[in-house]
């Protein structure tokens, strides 16, 4: 290679770029600030109004301590105790038992449509509790297809769903998902050759996944049992639906009935128990803390391409397939699509020929009321703009946490992942008492965007879920050869980082738009007559006993999740999980 | 282009001292090569210079303006500092084309459109790389990649220029043109460079001067002749060249004429003549360029050196020549010859001087 002497450079030396002086400050306190703003808003006033002898807005409040002597004093409060705990742990076996079953099933045997069970196995956490509990409600409920059937051939069904076990079972199932997703990222990521070893060694396939398999399992079982445990505390639709008419009350029904259902609230006692509950929380998710470690707390939950070798199941891959294919249909399939069908129908029975009974009124009739259509329209509103809004502070709140050298990047991080320890239900009370408290939101506050804000302090973890693995992923080179060459911080991640970041901030969107769209225990303390979205409107129905109209609503609510989901996954290849 | 002036220098990651005590300065237009095993702290000490990482205490002065003193607390963040760094990775933006990723610091520096397009012209013509402006990194080969990452930090004129390990990622052949090529470019550019390497043949072929790293401390800094003729210890011997080493114990110290008489563990004598001045019953070690040593014939006289009996551990072929491994008295040399031999013993001349006497204790490394 030879230089042609013609080329010089421009001798000129060029005006090092000014930078605006305190840019990058002032951008990374106003984030640092909002964040903690939003995250220390629902939970300041809670904390606040567990120690006042009187509602946190009228005058004259004292300060006490004797809302908790109160709350333990509650008539039946020990047993709203002994409830949850039940109902938490039951939900815990049953889901950790299901998910390890299929990951080993599905994940690492040669049974025929392996694959395709994993996919429909995963169904249940696309979509709500509160959806799944009218599923079930609409296949295994006292007047439910499988219920009459068997009622006609037995003398009665032999499942009661309005029990504690019944609610557990619900429960069980639309979070054994989670256990499989972790199980799945353990078993691919667990050195395939130690099973190799122990094969050659002339293990059997059972030995082999007795004394192998499940004990590399075990802290991924372990992890998501206690993530497991954690939810089974804060589920409010299962207890709502099934719990209520059976006078079983867990913790989050306990709040509900007290603090959004009651005619005259005794803020006190339910600020109080929202405490005992966030603080039990809090142990929880320092648990799963302690469990995960430090390192993998981003680690992506996508399977490695490569895979072990699948155990040959022989003789059992066909009793085996078909038992799968019995637990998806009763769990997923028929749940899911009798609700579908009940949408479409004026009645759902064994009795009556489904031709007959084909309709589209429930929609009509959803559709003559306003409440219905706004509440689908306010759900788009809230899931399109506040996952943009979400999304945005989700980035910002990443690239200063992970690519900057602000000061208080660690605390940050700390206090933006805090969310994770703070139940649906008290978030939903603590938004209601922070608009109540500041005088200037009170405009907000039969709007859509308390909705926006509480849902996105909730879910601000599950989007830097969404985006640091590829944030750190991503090679610190690419903004410090921009720094070095002039650009301050903002311009570098104005031009490099966050343009790099596209394809996560898309997945974060679309995570966002889905978690939104499908929320309601938050937004059930929140909204008010104007600003319904579509969890507050199914639940309103379903008090009302129209179960057609909350067949028709679920289905939107289904398809839309449904045709989200599909899309992200086909054309973007997006991972979404819950 | 400017002095760079490095005093007191350290930085610590934690517990680990990455750099410790680092002086160096660098006149204007200068090329000056970090040199040393991988973890020495070479990229560390680009790092501080270019403002990627706070040191932990010294000061970095580039002409009169002060990028780090830890005394004054002084840290100029490294868009203020007008460094051009060259990444090992190259670092080339994925999202845009070759002519963006160029026209970047231009850009941030407000130079007209019309200016831009000639700059970033120009400066891909320097690296040869003006017909690929509209291809993005991913369509390019890595010593495409290489010279693009060259042309836009030489687009801005960087007051100095930092080079980590620009060629590592080539092929040999490759790596052979891009060498004889920069060397080329800078002595027509005669920018004030810092170059970071552990490919020594890098580092002999392209500097002014060297600056040999061992685990964060600076070993020798001299011109390449210089590090390759008198290393300042047996870690620069060894790392610069194929050096072959020696252990003994002194049984002459030197007289008058600086010559001392070292006994190898086997009793073999060799007298080396040296300006270190070892006492009797020292420890020593001594080390020779395969070049500097010569299979001796059956009845050479021992004139102007000595010469040793060596055991034939292993022989092969790495063409055109055989290269021979010996043992002398539990040390493992190395030389080459013309002519296979299938002696299983060989007498072996060294040279009374041109041999380095190290008086530290023993070689780390064995051979
Ligand atoms: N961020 C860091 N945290 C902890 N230790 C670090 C960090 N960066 C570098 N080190 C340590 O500092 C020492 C010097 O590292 P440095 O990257 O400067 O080596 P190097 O000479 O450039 O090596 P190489 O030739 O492999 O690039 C190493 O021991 C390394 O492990
Ligand atoms: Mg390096």
């Amino acid at each position: 290679m030879s230089l042609d002497a013609s080329t010089t450079l421009a001798p000129a030396a060029d005006a090092l770029p000014k930078p605006l002086p305190g840019r990058d400050t002032v951008i990374q306190y106003g984030m640092a600030l909002l964040t903690v703003v939003l995250i220390a808003a629902p939970l300041l006033p809670v904390l606040y109004q567990s120690m006042l002898d009187r509602a946190l807005y009228d005058s004259g409040q004292q300060f006490t301590l004797s809302n908790f002597g109160r709350l333990f004093h509650t008539d039946g409060f020990g047993l709203v105790i002994w409830n949850t705990f039940v109902f938490a742990t039951l939900t815990t076996l049953i889901s950790q038992t299901l998910g390890t079953l299929a990951a080993v099933l599905f994940g690492r045997t040669d049974m025929p449509f392996a694959r395709l069970f994993g996919e429909l196995f995963l169904w249940p956490i696309y979509l709500s509790a509160l959806v799944l509990s009218f599923g079930w409600y609409t296949i295994y409920g006292p007047a439910g297809y499988l219920t009459l059937l068997m009622q006609s051939i037995f003398d009665g069904a032999p499942w009661n769903l309005y029990s504690l076990p019944g609610m557990a079972m619900i429960a069980g199932v639309s979070q054994a998902p989670v256990a499989y997703i972790y199980c799945m990222s353990s078993a691919s990521i667990t050195d395939p050759t130690l099973e190799e070893a122990a094969r050659v060694a002339g293990a059997g396939t059972l030995r082999t996944l007795s004394r192998i398999t499940l004990p590399l399992l075990l802290p991924a079982i372990a992890y998501s049992a206690v993530l497991n445990f954690t939810v089974g505390l804060e589920l409010l639709a299962i207890p709502l639906v099934f719990g209520d008419p059976a006078g079983i009350t867990v913790l989050t029904t306990f709040l509900y009935n007290n603090g959004v259902a009651s005619a005259r609230p005794d803020h006190g006692l339910v600020a109080t128990a929202a405490v005992l509950m966030f603080a039990v929380v809090c142990v929880l998710v320092w648990l799963q803390g302690r469990l995960l470690g430090n390192t993998r707390r981003f680690v992506t939950l996508g399977g490695k391409a490569t895979r072990p070798r699948p155990f040959r199941l022989n003789r059992l891959r066909w009793p085996l397939c078909v038992f799968s294919a019995i637990y998806i249909t009763a769990t997923v399939v028929m749940p899911i699509g009798a609700l579908l069908l009940r949408a479409f129908t004026s009645l759902l029975s064994p009795m009556v020929p489904i031709t007959d009974v084909l309709t589209f009124s429930n929609f009509a009739s959803m559709l003559e009321y306003p409440v219905y259509p706004r509440s689908i329209w306010n759900s788009f509103i809230v899931s399109t703009l506040g996952g943009a809004v979400a999304t945005a502070m989700v980035g910002l709140i990443a690239i200063i946490v992970l690519r900057s050298d602000f000061r208080w990047r660690a605390p940050l991080h700390y206090v933006a992942l805090f969310p994770r320890a703070v139940p649906g239900v008290v978030a939903g009370i603590g938004f209601f008492y922070a608009f109540a408290l500041v005088p200037g939101l009170g405009g907000l506050r039969n709007t859509i965007w308390i909705l926006v804000a509480a849902f996105t302090m909730h879910f601000i973890p599950v989007g830097l879920g969404a985006v640091a693995p590829m944030l750190l992923q991503m090679s610190p080179d690419f903004d410090r050869a921009a720094r070095t060459q002039g650009a301050d911080w903002w311009t570098t991640s104005r031009r490099i980082v966050l343009p790099l970041l596209r394809p996560a901030l898309v997945a974060c969107f679309i995570i966002l738009f889905i978690t939104f769209f499908k929320e309601y225990t938050t937004a059930i303390f929140l909204f008010a007559p104007g600003s319904e979205v579509i969890g507050t409107t199914l639940l309103q129905a379903w008090t009302q006993g129209e179960v057609g109209l909350v067949s028709a609503l679920a289905t939107v609510q289904v398809m839309v999740i449904g045709i989200c989901v599909t899309a992200a996954r086909a054309f973007l290849g997006v991972k979404l999980y819950g | 282009m400017a002095e760079l002036l490095i005093e007191n220098l350290h930085k610590r990651f934690g517990p680990v001292k990455a750099i410790e005590d680092v002086n160096i300065r660098v006149a204007d237009g200068e090329f000056v090569t970090l040199l040393g095993p991988s973890g020495c702290g070479k990229s560390t000490t680009l790092g501080a210079i270019a403002g990627l990482d706070q040191p932990t205490s010294g000061r970095i002065r580039v002409g009169n303006k002060t990028y780090f003193d830890g005394d004054k607390a002084i840290f100029l963040p490294p868009e203020a500092r007008n460094c051009g760094l060259v990444f090992q990775s190259y670092a080339l933006w994925p999202h845009m084309t070759v002519y963006d990723n160029v026209v970047f610091p231009l850009k941030l520096r407000r130079v007209s459109t019309a200016d831009c397009k000639r700059r970033v012209e120009e400066s891909l013509a320097l690296v040869e790389m003006e017909r690929f402006q509209d291809r993005y990194p991913h369509q390019l080969s890595g010593g495409q990649q290489q010279r693009v990452a060259l042309a836009r930090t030489l687009v801005y004129q960087p007051e100095i220029l930092l080079l980590d390990e620009p060629l590592s990622n080539l092929d040999a052949k490759l790596r052979d043109r891009a060498r004889t090529w920069l060397a080329e470019l800078r002595t027509r550019l005669g920018l004030t460079t810092i170059y970071v390497t552990h490919d020594q043949v890098e580092a002999l072929a392209l500097s002014d001067r060297i600056v040999v790293m061992n685990g964060g401390r600076i070993s020798q800094i001299g011109a390449p002749q210089e590090i390759y003729t008198r290393p300042a210890d047996s870690f620069v011997a060894d790392f610069i060249g194929t050096t072959n080493f020696l252990n003994g114990e002194v049984v002459g110290a030197p007289g008058g004429d600086g010559q001392t008489l070292v006994s190898l563990s086997d009793g073999q004598r060799v007298l080396i003549k040296s300006d270190k001045r070892p006492s009797l019953g020292d420890k020593v070690t001594f080390a020779y360029r395969p070049e500097q040593m010569r299979l001796a014939t059956p009845n050479d006289p021992a004139i102007g050196g000595s010469i040793i009996e060596a055991d034939v551990v292993s022989h092969s072929y790495v063409g055109g020549r055989w290269q021979v491994g010996l043992n002398v008295g539990g040390n493992q040399i190395r030389i080459e010859t013309q002519d296979a031999t299938t002696d299983r013993q060989l007498r072996l001349w060294l040279p009374l001087t041109g041999g380095i006497l190290f008086t530290e204790r023993t070689h780390g490394k064995s051979h």
